[in-house]
């Protein structure tokens, strides 16, 4: 049990427990802290495994950026335990049923898959060097075709936000 | 390649115009700086240098594009067509040039072969189809309408790039940009609340089936160590499967049958079918749902094929069930919008019987059907967009008023059921001698024919109001000459599907 053994377990511990909070808590303020906390466990992982990039976008893009939204979007929304909508007795047993069966398709899947043990090798892969390389020279097409999708969102953007001229009286609209 | 290039090109021209309509004298001010440098350019050529004259016609043509942009809304459609002639041209070209030989292409990204190309053709060609019958209407649904012609574009790019995707990361990048225009569309005409229902709900049911399917590729990715979908096939064995493979292949399946709205995967279609407007219904309803169900099929003919034990019980069950469901919630419909959406879902399960074909028959049969189906779906939208009540009521009596009207939807609602010497009767008929190749599966060859059946009734139902029942249906716009031409041609080349059906099978 080395300093990375360590690190990992504690790291992992705090992801799932603060996974678990995300679901369990009854306060979604509460659950959005919990998801902070998760994706600074898994930026943690990241770290342990020499993806230092990956890391600090984990952190810009998830734990600042979207979570910040999240925020926003809670604290406009009024939020009460009692405006939480009541579920039937038969919705909740359906849900646990088809739920369970997922996540016992996903252990014995788990279970019975072979555990490779994987040698601990320093590499650079992570290294935002590398992931430059890799992404202008193996993944140039995907990387470069991201931008049409979204190029897409932008019109969409203009299409759904902006605001449209009242129809003139006569003009017939179609449904 | 050429043709992803093109659309993407295209629709970004599009996207140009839109924008700068708003700010046209802007613009006028601004294209005088690359005339001015093209006609300095060019008068420096003179003295004899070749950069000089390169860079004046750049510079010239940057003029015209910036010209381009402010000509007037109403010739968006006319540019469109252009566009779209120019595309149609660029996919015959590329068939031309190709060697019948899979070329590869960036790092094994993509790999285009003769059959991805086929069907970028006859994709493309119903799209134009659709351009050219529905391009009226679409101008009446919002003002957007140069952004709505490039989101089709996109939706093209997104086409293309799913017939010929090598890698998985190209798979999911396709689909994304096959779906995001389609929640966008979905939801442009704001003045309806239905339209933005349509479209939240579109954009959550596809976020949602677009993780499932992100999952898929992971747990496969640890399975193969690869994202190549040809490498894949020789790190997946039959016998000794990796379990976490097992769960990536049903994962995948479960978003798959999202996108191409497979029971019971099936529910958010009707709503947005019906929500959306009819116009670009008709367009998510045929091209984008055959993009995806090609995908679909190049995955798993390519490399889940000699794992065709693990999967095959499970589409055979689902295609089951989406013909059962389907078919008889059609039967119950009141609205024709809504009737067409749920025959889509029908239609779907045909489709998906290519899956379960053998290997080049799957492919064969799959574009003929995703030919077939859009074109006769096109059709019958763009005669549902002249009529204003989409009621079975609305529809009484069109045959007094509207004579080519009704005869054309009578062909076109003959190709949807099936009715030999149209499309629809040889594409069932190709999708389903595939499956009979297979003895055991004739259970559910028998099942798809007593569906098929039961269709009749309800498409039968729309000819039965418009032959035989009184009544004056109130039109939503004049049916020009144009409209007729356009529409008798599509039913031509609907009977065409049907009589020469050689003609659009896959060469050699």
């Amino acid at each position: 049990m080395d300093f990375y053994d360590i690190l990992f377990w504690i790291l992992s511990v705090m992801a799932v427990g603060c996974a678990l909070g995300v679901v369990l808590s009854r306060n979604p303020i509460h659950s959005v802290i919990f998801l902070i906390l998760t994706f600074f466990a898994i930026s943690g992982h990241y770290l342990i495994m020499n993806a230092q990039f990956l890391a600090i976008v984990n952190i810009i893009v998830y734990a600042g950026a979207i979570m910040v939204l999240f925020l926003y979007i809670l604290m406009l929304m009024n939020l009460n335990a009692d405006a939480e909508p009541q579920k039937g007795l038969l919705v909740q047993i359906a849900g646990i049923l088809s739920g369970g069966t997922l996540f016992l398709v996903l252990l014995a899947a788990t279970k019975s898959a072979h555990n490779e043990e994987i040698n601990k090798v320093s590499t650079n892969v992570g290294l935002i060097t590398n992931l430059g390389k890799l992404l202008f020279t193996k993944y140039v097409l995907p990387f470069e075709i991201s931008s049409v999708l979204f190029l897409t969102a932008m019109i969409g953007a203009i299409v759904i936000g902006k605001k449209e001229p009242q129809l003139k009286n006569g003009e017939e609209h179609i449904a | 390649m050429n043709a992803i290039i093109e659309a993407t090109i295209y629709g970004v021209f599009l996207m140009l115009l839109g924008l700068m309509w708003q700010e046209r004298k802007l613009i006028w001010a601004i294209s005088i700086i690359p005339a001015c440098l093209s006609g300095y350019f060019f008068i420096t050529s003179a003295a004899g240098t070749h950069e000089h004259e390169i860079t004046a016609r750049v510079f010239f043509i940057l003029t015209q594009l910036l010209l381009a942009t402010t000509i007037e809304r109403k010739y968006a459609s006319i540019v469109t067509k252009v566009l779209f002639i120019a595309l149609l041209v660029g996919n015959i070209y590329e068939i031309k040039i190709h060697n019948n030989v899979p070329e590869l292409l960036f790092n094994n990204m993509l790999r285009i072969e003769p059959s991805s190309l086929w069907f970028n053709l006859l994709m493309t060609g119903a799209a134009f189809i659709y351009i050219m019958l529905m391009n009226k209407d679409i101008q009446k649904v919002g003002n957007y309408v140069a952004e709505y012609f490039s989101l089709i574009f996109f939706i093209l790019c997104g086409l293309y790039l799913l017939s010929s995707y090598n890698n998985l990361l190209m798979m999911f990048i396709g689909i994304e940009i096959l779906s995001i225009p389609q929640y966008i569309l979905a939801g442009s005409d704001k003045h309806n609340l239905k339209s933005s229902e349509a479209s939240l709900k579109y954009f959550l049911m596809g976020a949602f089936s677009t993780g499932i399917l992100l999952m898929g590729i992971a747990l496969l990715y640890g399975a193969a160590h690869t994202f190549n979908i040809m490498e894949m096939v020789g790190m997946l064995h039959s016998n000794a499967l990796d379990p976490l493979a097992i769960t990536g292949i049903l994962f995948i399946i479960i978003a798959f049958s999202f996108k191409v709205s497979a029971a019971p995967m099936h529910m958010w279609t009707p709503d947005v079918y019906d929500g959306a407007p009819t116009v670009f219904t008709a367009f998510m309803a045929t091209v984008g749902k055959s993009a995806a169900f090609f995908a679909f099929i190049r995955l798993f003919h390519f490399s889940f094929y000699d794992l065709s034990e693990h999967w095959i019980l499970i589409i055979a069950c689902i295609t089951c069930a989406t013909l059962f469901i389907g078919n008889i919630t059609a039967v119950f419909q009141q609205s024709i919008k809504r009737m067409l959406a749920y025959s889509s879902i029908a239609q779907a399960g045909f489709m998906l019987f290519a899956l379960l074909a053998y290997r080049p028959m799957g492919m064969q049969s799959i574009i003929f059907y995703a030919t077939a189906y859009s074109i006769a779906t096109i059709g019958m939208f763009a005669v549902l967009v002249k009529v204003k009540d989409y009621t079975y009521d609305g529809f009484n009596g069109l045959a007094k008023k509207e004579p080519l009207l009704a005869f054309v939807a009578t062909i076109f609602l003959f190709s949807l059921a099936g009715i030999p010497l149209t499309g629809g009767f040889m594409a069932k008929y190709f999708v389903l001698l595939g499956v009979m190749q297979h003895g055991d599966m004739l259970w559910l060859v028998l099942f798809a024919l007593l569906m098929a059946a039961i269709s009749v009734f309800y498409y039968f139902r729309v000819i039965m109001a418009m032959y035989f029942k009184q009544g004056s249906p109130e039109m939503n716009s004049q049916v020009t000459l144009y409209d007729k031409v356009m529409l008798l041609v599509t039913c031509l080349v609907v009977l065409l599907l049907g009589i020469v059906p050689q003609f659009f099978m896959l060469p050699g």
